[in-house]
């Protein structure tokens, strides 16, 4: 169960602290999410529900979700991402229109609908079978499951979602310290200004 | 012109800037500015030599253009197209390739290691790859230069290889090397705190001290981590070398003697719009590093060379090399915060060399890693795609982890290599395709690595360890060797087809070590310099190599 490790922490309010070309990508990150343009609608709804399945966001009040589904179709305009393309992998724009349209190919084969249409329960059994690698549907005959999930679905959706300070929060990262700096570098202290984890929520021991 | 670039906060390189008129022939044109490229002009450009630089990407002002940013960093890397495969296919970009003054030390961590004399002798020693052409003896000077010129910091006595100490302090560790450090001392394996790191603990020049923010591989805001852009570029301009940003070589032409005559480029003039240009030179120096060395040459085709300049061995872009860099994370019940301090902190060379013990040859290095929160996540859902609670309750113990980079000598192969694929990038320059296998040998290496490393962070206390396989460095595609049928380039980093051409990144590798190859690029830059220097008086660099040259060592 997702928790409030640390109650109270919000990084932002620290933002007085960074130096103006951090806090200029950063909030506006926060503020100006960028408009849907390259997806139409059954893809952004088929998407955003991929993206509620990977980063469930049920913990959170509704002013405080993270977006992330627009971003993904931003990067969408972009042909190449990250400085290479896996020799077996179409083009980004193209590796997303394939793996949503491959959701719901392997969604018809295991439940005869659409995936955006299933519950939250049988969507994850859809991307459990994605992620195993072999899924039935056309679409994965010519683009690797394995690859389109890790390095594609996960790695973009991740990406998005740790980009922001809400998660920031979430998992008690210090964020920006420039010029500041970092001073507590002993025991994982936290600095002055950092929230303590609350003891309460720490998961049981392996 | 004069310069306006923020080095640090209080460092502004504001230095009138020599420029050479493109159709002006100058001495050396040298293609990139990083480990290689830059400490090479910079020698050139104290020697008296006109130097023209070209550089593919921009100027990355300090206070403007760096960031405290995982996701807004993306233009100090090169985001440029590659394609790539083979059955490991090798992630680009922010992994281990730069673009902009400075090249990938811009952003890499600034381990800083010198390879061991073992290194130079693999084949003799172990009966695999290569012998280099030279001995450990010939760069020593020049890697005891560069440390100094960096400057490296590290323990007093640096127990592996050929002992040495470093002559500045190291930094205090964070608590995720400690880890490392503590895992080590329970396990009764020597470990080195502090080092070899350039990251000086107390202020260089006018680069101020480190602050312990942690965004090392984002770019040094505050100018305390290394990277040639503060330690040679402001010295090489200092003494006459012009650095032109923006400027995309894509062919370096020949003449009717067999020797090249300049470098063609794009060069960019506002946003998107650019203008084909050629600089002239008595001699090129192809600096790009392993993938984009390989690229030029093999897209500079002319009838004598109709397969790649300088290809008559047909090794350019063959021996693609990159370091092994599995990931290793420990999850700890104690609070870590992986974030503070310079990831590059603590390491043990005590499995580098080949033990007979193992069931493969030379072996690896362990050193502190700690990634930024995005890169956290890509490690956790890279290991098994794993997703919603799941990945979320494991990215919740952020705090709590601290890892261990696996850095391991993979051996060079010829079927691992860099070609020309059929894409193109934005200019129209038909991009680098890299293909990339490993052998049975560099899994067991990296099997026992992983291994390692777990113990390690077990022995520290970790309750729970993951691992998944990452790449690190691009070496080897225009070896250096004994002959023209054995390697690219002679050993002083000239083609053997080629008088008047050079290279100077670390394509020259023949093997790589478990060393970061930062350093011994640099002082193979200062080595090459001086060779050039004493033959320039000469004239040796207008002539072909007499066939009495080849072979000689």
């Amino acid at each position: 169960m997702v928790c409030d490790r640390y109650p109270g922490y919000h990084v932002l309010d620290q933002r007085g602290h960074w130096d103006e070309a951090t806090r200029r990508v950063v909030l506006d990150r926060v503020h100006n999410v960028p408009p849907f343009r390259h997806l139409d609608a059954h893809q952004r709804a088929t998407l955003e529900a991929l993206c509620d399945r990977v980063i469930p966001q049920t913990h959170r009040s509704p002013s405080r979700k993270v977006p992330i589904a627009p971003w993904i179709d931003q990067n969408c305009g972009r042909e190449v991402l990250g400085g290479f393309r896996f020799e077996d992998m179409p083009a980004n724009s193209v590796a997303w229109q394939w793996g949503l349209e491959g959701l719901d190919q392997t969604a018809q084969a295991l439940f005869n609908t659409h995936f955006v249409d299933l519950d939250g329960a049988r969507q994850d059994e859809v991307l459990q079978t994605v992620r195993g690698g072999d899924p039935p549907g056309e679409v994965w005959q010519r683009m690797p499951a394995r690859r389109w999930w890790i390095a594609v679905a996960l790695r973009q959706i991740t990406g998005q979602y740790y980009a922001h300070p809400y998660a920031w929060d979430e998992i008690g990262f210090g964020g920006p310290a420039y010029p500041r700096g970092y001073f507590a570098l002993n025991h994982g202290a936290p600095e002055p200004w950092e929230s303590r984890e609350a003891p309460s929520s720490r998961r049981g021991k392996s | 012109m004069k310069l306006h670039v923020h080095l640090s906060p209080n460092w502004v390189l504001d230095s009138e800037m020599r420029e050479y008129p493109p159709q002006e022939e100058v001495d050396f044109c040298i293609v990139g500015t990083g480990a290689g490229g830059g400490v090479l002009a910079q020698r050139l450009a104290r020697y008296g030599f006109s130097v023209v630089c070209l550089e593919a990407g921009p100027w990355h002002d300090s206070e403007t253009d760096m960031v405290s940013d995982e996701a807004a960093s993306s233009r100090l890397y090169w985001e440029d197209l590659r394609i790539t495969g083979g059955t490991e296919p090798l992630e680009f970009g922010a992994n281990n390739s730069g673009r902009g003054v400075g090249g990938s030390t811009v952003h890499y961590s600034a381990f800083c290691p010198r390879l061991h004399p073992s290194d130079f002798r693999v084949r003799t020693l172990d009966g695999v790859a290569v012998d280099w052409p030279i001995s450990y003896e010939d760069v020593e000077p020049y890697y005891e230069m560069m440390e100094r010129e960096y400057p490296v910091t590290g323990p007093a006595y640096f127990p592996w290889g050929k002992p040495h100490g470093y002559p500045y302090a190291p930094l205090q560790a964070g608590t995720a090397g400690q880890m490392l450090i503590k895992g080590c001392v329970k396990l009764g394996i020597r470990v080195v705190a502090g080092g070899p790191v350039s990251i000086p603990a107390g202020a260089v020049g006018k680069r101020p001290h480190c602050i312990m923010r942690g965004f090392c591989n984002l770019g040094c805001k505050v100018g305390a981590k290394h990277s040639i852009t503060v330690s040679h570029i402001p010295d090489a301009i200092e003494h006459g070398a012009e650095i032109r940003d923006r400027c995309m070589a894509y062919e370096i032409p020949l003449d009717d003697e067999g020797k090249v005559t300049g470098v063609r480029y794009y060069r960019t003039v506002d946003h998107d719009r650019y203008t084909a240009e050629e600089q002239r030179a008595r001699a090129v120096v192809v600096a790009g590093y392993a993938i984009e060395t390989p690229r030029l040459l093999l897209n500079s085709k002319s009838s004598r060379f109709p397969d790649g300049l300088a290809n008559s061995s047909g090794l350019v872009g063959k021996n693609l090399m990159a370091q092994a860099g599995p990931v290793v994370w420990g999850r700890f019940d104690e609070m870590i915060r992986q974030y503070k301090a310079p990831p590059a902190c603590a390491e043990t060379e005590e499995f580098y060399e080949t033990d007979p013990r193992n069931d493969f040859v030379r072996g690896y290095s362990l050193q502190t890693v700690a990634p930024l929160p995005i890169s956290m996540a890509h490690l956790i859902a890279d290991e098994d795609g794993c997703f919603g609670e799941e990945l979320l309750l494991a990215m919740e113990d952020y705090n709590h982890y601290a890892c261990i980079g696996v850095l391991g000598e993979i051996l060079p192969d010829v079927r691992n290599y860099v070609s020309i694929a059929e894409a193109k990038d934005d200019y129209g320059i038909p991009v680098a395709y890299a293909h990339f296998n490993l052998s049975d040998n560099d899994k067991r290496m990296m099997r026992a690595g992983i291994g390692k490393a777990k113990e390690v962070l077990v022995a520290a206390g970790a309750v729970e360890t993951h691992s998944v396989h990452r790449y690190a460095h691009l070496v080897g595609t225009c070896r250096m060797g004994f002959s023209p049928s054995d390697s690219v380039v002679d050993k002083w980093g000239r083609s053997w087809d080629v008088p008047n051409l050079f290279v100077c990144d670390g394509s020259l590798l023949p093997t790589q070590g478990s060393a970061n190859p930062a350093l011994t690029i640099s002082a193979l830059a200062a080595r090459m310099a001086d060779w050039i220097r004493t033959a320039a008086r000469g004239s040796e660099l207008q002539k072909r190599p007499r066939p009495s040259d080849r072979g000689a060592t």
